[in-house]
């Protein structure tokens, strides 16, 4: 009975901080959700060099780089936005962005804007696919009786972008190359 | 068929070696619950000659459907089942059962070999057709002659290779239409071209041929549909089949129309307008049927209200009258409840 009663309490916590979580809008009116991370350790170079290879290695099922100069990475990409109901759920749609990327020594910015929703639709397989091509910008009001299921798609899409955010700042943190170095090493049980 | 089999398998094999590993899913649950009323102009319940909204002056059930789907690495499963008249007496693999049982939409297992190439095993909707079983899946809620007269799912081994995102193409060795298993043995080959020519186009060319309605035979069938502008979609259904014996009744030729305008964000109106003729066969003479319908679909979050009116017309007069007596044109109005989750 208590494990229900957190389960419920959690689901529902769950949904208040999720419902809190709002997009800012740019100078046009769009949403954009913008970040200013500093790095004092890192040099301008090494950070292009991670946020290219976040864009280009980790990421690259679902963004594709636009251009680059040796401060700035522009790219585009596309993320699945989930109907979750406690542990399950299917794909709703899917929301595709412009990703820019600025690096300075010892800081960086990046942003995502231009938001544009697909939505899904079970197709005769079973599976989810896009009922369209051509996307509806996110900061679109909806009339009211499609004004739940959006709040819905934004929450959701918050939630994606701040777990990507989280993500891009995570890997720029981090060397991949020593990493991947320090996980070749092999231990020899021979000699203890 | 075994060479066939044979270089099917040794090419999955060959694949698999150069697949990625890709991440796993949840467990993905979606569904739907659909019901109806329908009233037809004459009183007369026979008068509809296509699938599904079959009772008259009713407030009637379609059906409520369960999907499941995973997917761990490179493989996956599907399986949907569905309950109640539209998914279990209506759907024809269920005739068996007395029509008390439920009906498998969709059992099959995946694996994605590389990124391009995959193979499906189990039981389909069919990739015949523009309209499906499920209401979710389409615009106007009853069916077309198309719909009704192909078929409905194909239980079989498939392979698809993704030449790009506009160009994709299918092999595959199927039972006979709408069978759980084959009665015929595997009996049918078919096959999918799909292109996308421009962005918000899609076409699929399908043919198959072998065991099928009233014995065996060939469909060719073109399904297509294209998002011209935000608010305005076109499809297209074209198809011809011809059985083997050409004395045995069901040969078919037709094409289908739908053209779909969103007047508001939650409001699209929508016209299906249908030619469909049944070819002859020995004694039994052509005859054709001309149908359209005009169907709005209404939103608020997963439900979908859809009022319908439908008019059909053959000359050889297959449809009643109030009175009883035959008569050249039927119609119908229905207003059904789609909910999907």
């Amino acid at each position: 009975m208590k494990q229900l009663l957190f389960i419920i309490l959690a689901f529902f916590s769950i949904q208040v901080s999720a419902q809190q979580k709002q997009f800012s809008k740019d100078d046009h009116g769009k949403f954009i959700y913008y970040k200013v991370v500093d790095s004092q350790m890192l040099s301008k170079d090494t950070l292009l060099q991670r946020a290219k290879a976040f864009v280009n290695l980790a990421y690259k099922k679902s963004m594709l780089q636009e251009s680059i100069t040796d401060s700035s990475i522009l790219a585009k990409g596309t993320m699945v936005i989930d109907k979750t109901i406690l542990v399950a759920g299917h794909p709703s749609g899917e929301v595709s962005y412009h990703f820019v990327f600025e690096a300075r020594n010892g800081k960086y910015r990046f942003w995502l804007t231009d938001l544009l929703f697909i939505p899904y639709q079970r197709d005769r397989y079973g599976n989810f696919v896009a009922t369209t091509k051509i996307g509806v910008p996110l900061e679109r009001t909806p009339g009211k009786l499609n004004a739940g299921a959006w709040k819905d798609i934004l929450n959701s899409t918050y939630s994606k972008i701040e777990k990507f955010g989280d993500d891009f700042k995570k890997y720029l943190a981090n060397n991949r190359v020593e990493k991947a170095k320090k996980k070749a090493e092999s231990i020899s049980t021979k000699t203890w | 068929m075994k060479k066939l089999l044979t270089a099917i398998f040794a090419m999955a094999s060959t694949t698999c070696v150069l697949a990625q590993e890709t991440t796993t899913s949840p467990l993905e649950i979606s569904g739907s619950v659909d019901t109806y009323f329908k009233y037809d102009f004459a009183k007369n319940p026979l008068n509809g000659k296509t699938s599904f909204v079959t009772d008259h002056n009713s407030v009637s059930l379609g059906m409520i459907d369960i999907a499941l789907k995973k997917k761990t690495g490179k493989a996956s499963f599907v399986g949907e089942l569905s309950f109640g008249p539209r998914g279990q007496s209506q759907s024809i693999p269920d005739a068996a059962a007395g029509g008390s049982s439920f009906n498998i939409q969709n059992l099959y297992v995946n694996y994605d070999f590389t990124d391009q190439f995959s193979m499906t095993a189990g039981y389909m909707g069919t990739f015949i057709g523009y309209e499906v079983i499920s209401p979710v899946g389409n615009f106007n809620y009853s069916t077309s002659y198309l719909f009704t007269n192909g078929p409905f799912q194909n239980a079989g081994i498939k392979a698809t290779y993704k030449f790009s995102d506009k160009v994709s193409l299918m092999a595959g060795l199927f039972n006979d239409w709408n069978v759980y298993s084959a009665t015929r043995g595997v009996s049918a080959v078919g096959g999918q071209l799909m292109v996308a020519p421009v962005e918000g186009w899609t076409a699929y060319i399908n043919a198959l041929s072998g065991a099928g309605f009233g014995g065996y035979g060939t469909i060719i069938d073109l399904t297509t549909a294209y998002q011209i502008t935000e608010k305005f979609k076109l499809g297209l259904n074209a198809a011809n089949y011809d059985i083997k014996d050409s004395s045995v009744p069901g040969s078919y030729v037709g094409g289908a129309i739908y053209p779909q305008y969103a007047v508001l964000d939650a409001v699209t109106i929508g016209l299906r307008g249908e030619y469909f003729k049944y070819k002859e066969a020995g004694a039994v003479p052509a005859t054709s049927f001309t149908a359209v319908t005009l169907t709005a679909n209404i939103k608020s979050g997963g439900l979908t209200f859809i009022p319908e009116v439908r008019l059909d017309h053959n000359s050889d007069k297959p449809f009643f009258n109030k009175s009883g007596a035959a008569a050249p044109n039927g119609g119908q109005f229905s207003l059904a409840a789609v909910y999907a989750f």
